[in-house]
């Protein structure tokens, strides 16, 4: 019951957040002068027009002529209903070019997603249950060496070891092929491998110090008087409660390198999903494009930290939801 | 059946390695549980008495902990076990109680899941007979309502009540022996009492020998049937509960009883000094820089011979040695403020109802 | 006898030294800070367009070039100007304190240099910040050079296809690098060297204006929650969740697109979505220390909320405060990097990201250009986690028992 109410007061809340980064959008946007209209008016300068007509025109086409609250609405509307216009660089609606875009995001982002969870926190257990151990320095190096490497630039060094001197994978990322075949496997294992890399070092350094307190915990003695063995006690008694404040940075880790590097990654390897898509947007004013694009990594970013709130308080029996 | 005793430690000696050198925690100590008695472990914090228990089926963790001597238990030497041995025995035939409910239970699991956990390593039965006989085993340690329970987490209980818990755990798989290591030292006085009581209940019931820790002789008085005194990891004095607390002989003792309000003089504000250094422990007896009848030869050498004052009664000090005089040490303070555990009884409340 | 700590010391003990002293530190910080300020002002209303400011200064005064001679030419702007006042902060701030209390530095020393890595990355730091702060003084900006473009690094050879015009020697088809340039040049003929320690000041320009405001921010919001309590708590910290769930990145690359935005930007905009985590830390922090008992006994003594906050909760934060903005800063590198190397950057700064992103094109024949300011900016982030980790193992007593092998 409580759980349940918890969980709706979290929706509403992200819902509360997105309303709020979206609001923020549209004042940026409002504050600033159209570089469209700007366009306009020196098309229409150039073609001997008036400029100042120009200017009108392309006002009342865009809406803009309309009040303030009125123009908040509708951009509000046509947000959430998801209406969010024809993007002229790609000549496609807006919506339709971001699923392009996701989809071959998608195929890189799930494996290293999948690599990070599972690997990470056994790598941080098995470290703290070690510890101290060459194989626990080893995976500590590891780590930081992951954590402090931006990913860009690995990226380019790999590229460059891997692609150009040893040739073992190809430099130009094909559209073209199966999304499970040998060759895709090929020309994603490198971004796979930066990604997980950079986002692995944090999740086994938290797992490894948070389970490093519970495998000194006196319920792991209790464990061990009642007859555990030391892998089951690892496997639940340690494992189950680090999940908890592992989860916090699980999370925010996933998303802090999904919304800082993936960008980076897909200019770097050439892939034509959504980091590449916002950053030709960018480059070719696609003004809708990069609002577009703009909202699904801020609408990802809000229900992560939705889901990361409710797998904290999941995880944690101990939280009490009427306390929030 | 033999007439050796259900546990038999001889010559436990546990050490661990640290930073400031090999400390010595345990040193050669001796004592014995025979099954359905109490034997209660006794000393300061730091005496060496939890890390003696917790030798015993070697839950102590090597390195840096370092465990010698002989431990036999039903014919069996543990010391010569290899760990999956041990792992049959602990839970099963050894299981322990811990000093503190509130950081010995897994805050992530529920209740029922815990003593299942204990019951399903041991035994063959499935799911639903391990969880029916965990209700019943919290039914039986007092929880009221247990199958709605059962599904508590930790927190949802209170610290007596997870004492309770702890005990269920303990007893789901019928020990031979429990070590129940301070375990109402955590509690409230008023739940200290119920707890007591329910543990020598359930030694009756279950036919099992305690080995039991605690610094407080109250406690003692009251559930003891053999005691052994520890100081600073050696045996100071041993023997029935009627011995040490009648006549006891070593000055650490005597001391320890004099702590008690009602027993020593008025003035008698604890023990002047405190523990030695388990690194670098003294010459001669571990008492001596604290005892205020010392002589020369008590700083000299190891630990003194003990002497079997009465059968079974053994004391650790130079003064009951050939050519000593006992007589120094004085009278032994006398048990005036000790009520009868029997009387007591009657006066304390039944039921558990406000336990926490 | 146990050792004081951080965490243990009632600041309001130490008055005989700290109280006063720091107060000296006050007087001595505003004074420095308004004479660059007065330089600032100065700068603006009387320094001409293309003078700087020194030059204008020494004509005013009648000193002739004397200024220049010294090698003090630079003409600074108002993220300079900043970056200064900051400096004097860590000094008046951190270091003297940390001078002033040799005891209390002394224990911490000797617990931080247990901690081998974190004294390299600490010895790594102090080579980025002199470098970052004397390099402009003793070396001229990199300049461009098309003719000496691609030479390579010293030891190390191109094909001399590859190269306009070889600096050093040709031996057998292929060019070698020269002590003119040590870590040779770009494409543009700019030397690689100059422009990794003119990225330095950048780094460090980043670093130490973003940590200031974080902090400024952090702690005020982090403190007025904690003691206003009641709805001004919940909204306070209502806003510091929006704040932390703001894709900064993204949000910025806004910015950008429709203002156009330089470094100046850049540092304000992350920085004013960074403070959240350092909000959180101080309020629920200024909640656990107004239970402890001396600052009740402060309280019962008649000292005000500000008082409070100023001489205990702050003190006692402090080096928490310290490690959690020292593990903030690779962020901010980073991103700086990142936006460079997409192009989005302040095209008119020589940011190691910049560099990356320049030499990018020339990658397979002249990879020094990207490796030299990508290692560069590797060590420096590893050596900022490593030394925030350090600091939590050393100021966290926890960890001692632990460590102490």
């Amino acid at each position: 019951m409580g759980l349940a109410r918890y969980v709706v007061l979290r929706v509403v809340w992200a819902a509360v957040v997105s309303l709020v980064i979206v609001t923020a959008t549209f004042v940026l946007m409002a504050a600033a002068p159209n570089p469209a209209i700007q366009e306009a008016a020196t098309q229409a300068a150039l073609e001997g027009g008036d400029p100042q007509q120009a200017v009108e025109r392309e006002r009342e086409l865009r809406g803009l002529d309309e009040p303030l609250h009125v123009r908040y609405l509708d951009f509000l509307t046509s947000i959430y209903t998801l209406e969010w216009g024809w993007s002229d660089h790609r000549s496609q609606p807006v919506t339709e070019a971001l699923v392009e875009g996701l989809y071959y995001t998608a195929q890189y982002s799930i494996p290293w997603t999948v690599l990070t969870v599972l690997i990470g926190p056994l790598v941080g257990v098995y470290s703290a249950a070690n510890m101290y151990s060459w194989r626990d320095h080893a995976a500590t190096a590891f780590a930081f060496f992951g954590y402090a490497i931006p990913n860009f630039f690995f990226g380019i060094v790999l590229l460059l070891l891997f692609g150009v001197w040893l040739d073992w994978i190809p430099v130009v990322y094909r559209t073209d092929v199966a999304v499970f075949s040998l060759e895709n496997a090929r020309q994603l294992a490198l971004p796979v491998f930066v990604l997980v890399t950079g986002s692995i070092g944090a999740v086994m350094r938290v797992s490894r110090n948070e389970s490093a307190e519970f495998r000194d915990a006196t319920f792991m003695k209790t464990a061990k008087a009642k007859g555990v063995s030391p892998f089951r006690a690892y496997a639940y008694h340690v494992m189950r409660p680090t999940l908890v404040p592992l989860s916090t940075t699980l999370v925010s880790q996933l998303l802090a390198i999904f919304l800082g590097s993936s960008l980076l990654v897909e200019v770097v390897f050439g892939i034509p999903g959504l980091g590449r898509l916002t950053f030709e947007a960018l480059v070719a004013q696609d003004t809708n494009l990069v609002l577009g694009a703009t909202f699904v990594f801020t609408f990802v970013a809000v229900i992560g930290n939705l889901l990361e709130d409710i797998a904290f308080s999941v995880l944690d029996p101990r939280i009490s939801y009427d306390d929030r | 059946m033999t007439d050796e005793p259900l546990l038999r430690v001889e010559d436990l000696t546990t050490t661990f390695e640290t930073d400031a050198g090999r400390l010595v925690a345990v040193d050669g100590i001796d004592f014995s549980v025979e099954a359905g008695e109490t034997v209660c472990l006794v000393g300061e914090s730091g005496s060496g008495k939890t890390v003696a228990t917790e030798s015993i089926t070697r839950l102590i963790k090597e390195p840096p902990g370092h465990i010698e001597g002989t431990v036999r238990f039903e014919g069996r030497d543990l010391a010569d076990c290899a760990e999956p041995e041990l792992r049959e025995i602990r839970g099963a035939d050894v299981a322990h109680v811990f000093q503190n409910p509130q950081d010995a239970l897994n805050h992530c699991y529920t209740v029922g899941w815990q003593i299942a956990e204990a019951i399903r390593i041991h035994e063959d039965v499935g799911r639903s007979e391990a969880r029916a006989r965990a209700i019943e085993l919290l039914g039986r340690v007092g929880i009221a309502t247990p199958g709605a329970r059962i599904d508590d987490y930790p927190h949802q209980f209170s610290g007596g009540e997870k004492q309770r818990v702890m005990i269920a755990m303990a007893l789901s798989t019928n020990p031979d022996l429990l070590v129940a290591d301070e375990p109402t030292t955590a509690l409230d006085v008023t739940v200290q009492a119920q707890i007591l009581r329910l543990l020598d209940e359930l030694k009756t019931e279950y036919g099992m020998g305690v080995l039991f820790i605690t610094h407080d002789l109250g406690v003692v008085s009251e559930i003891a049937d053999r005691i052994v005194v520890l100081y600073a990891g050696k045996v100071m004095e041993r023997g029935s509960a009627a011995d040490v607390f009648e006549r006891p002989s070593h000055p650490y003792t005597r001391q320890l009883l004099g702590c008690l309000p009602g027993i020593g003089p008025p003035s008698a504000g604890g023990i002047p000094g405190t523990l030695p250094d388990p690194t670098d422990p003294p010459e001669g007896c571990r008492f001596a820089p604290r005892c205020e009848h010392a002589v020369e030869a008590c700083f000299e050498g190891g630990q003194p011979e003990a002497v079997e004052r009465s059968p079974g009664h053994r004391v650790s000090c130079i003064h009951y040695h050939d050519g000593y005089d006992e007589s120094v040490l004085g009278e032994p303070p006398t048990r005036l403020g000790l009520a009868d555990p029997k009387a007591e009884e009657d006066t304390r409340t039944g039921g558990d109802a406000d336990d926490g | 006898m146990p050792p004081e700590r951080f965490d243990r010391i009632d600041w309001e003990e130490h008055a005989g030294s700290s109280g006063f002293s720091a107060s000296i530190n006050t007087v001595a910080f505003v004074l420095t800070a308004l004479s660059v300020l007065a330089l600032a002002g100065y700068d603006r209303l009387f320094a001409a367009e293309r003078e700087t400011v020194f030059g204008a200064l020494a004509r005013d005064v009648g000193v002739g070039p004397r200024f220049e001679s010294l090698g003090i030419g630079a003409d600074p702007g108002a993220l300079e100007y900043l970056f200064v006042i900051t400096l004097l902060l860590f000094v008046w701030y951190l270091l003297a304190p940390l001078y002033q209390n040799p005891r209390m530095t002394r224990y911490y020393w000797d617990r931080f240099t247990r901690n081998r890595p974190a004294v390299v990355s600490l010895g790594w730091l102090f080579v980025v910040f002199a470098g970052g702060l004397l390099g402009p003084l003793l070396l001229s900006a990199p300049q461009q050079d098309v003719l000496a473009g691609h030479q390579p690094p010293v030891y190390l050879s191109i094909d001399a296809s590859n190269v306009a015009r070889c600096l050093g020697e040709t031996v057998g088809g292929r060019c070698h690098g020269t002590w003119r340039y040590p870590l040779g040049t770009t494409q543009a003929g700019e030397g690689v060297f100059r422009n990794v320690v003119y990225g330095m000041t950048i780094s460090m320009q980043i670093a130490f204006i973003t940590t200031t405001i974080v902090a400024a921010i952090g702690i005020t919001f982090g403190t007025v929650s904690a003691y206003a309590g009641g709805w001004v708590d919940e909204a306070l910290m209502r806003f510091v969740d929006i704040v932390l769930s703001f894709p900064t990145l993204l949000f910025f690359l806004l910015i950008l697109y429709i203002y156009g935005a330089g470094l100046g930007m850049f540092i304000l905009v992350f920085s004013l979505f960074a403070w959240g985590g350092t909000a959180r830390y101080v309020r629920s922090k200024a909640l656990s220390i107004a239970e402890e008992e001396y600052v009740d006994a402060a309280r019962i003594s008649g000292a005000s909320t500000y008082r409070v906050v100023r001489r205990h909760v702050v003190p006692n934060t402090a080096s928490s405060i310290i490690t959690q903005l020292t593990l903030l800063v690779p962020g901010f590198l980073l991103a700086e990097a990142q936006l460079a190397f997409l192009g989005l950057g302040d095209s008119g700064i020589n940011s190691w990201g910049q560099l990356i992103s320049a030499g990018r094109s020339d990658l397979a024949f002249a990879p020094w250009i990207v490796l030299a300011p990508g290692i560069v900016l590797f060590l420096t982030i590893l050596a900022f986690n490593f030394l925030g980790d350090a600091l939590l193992d050393a100021l966290n007593p926890k960890t001692e028992a632990e460590r102490g092998r």
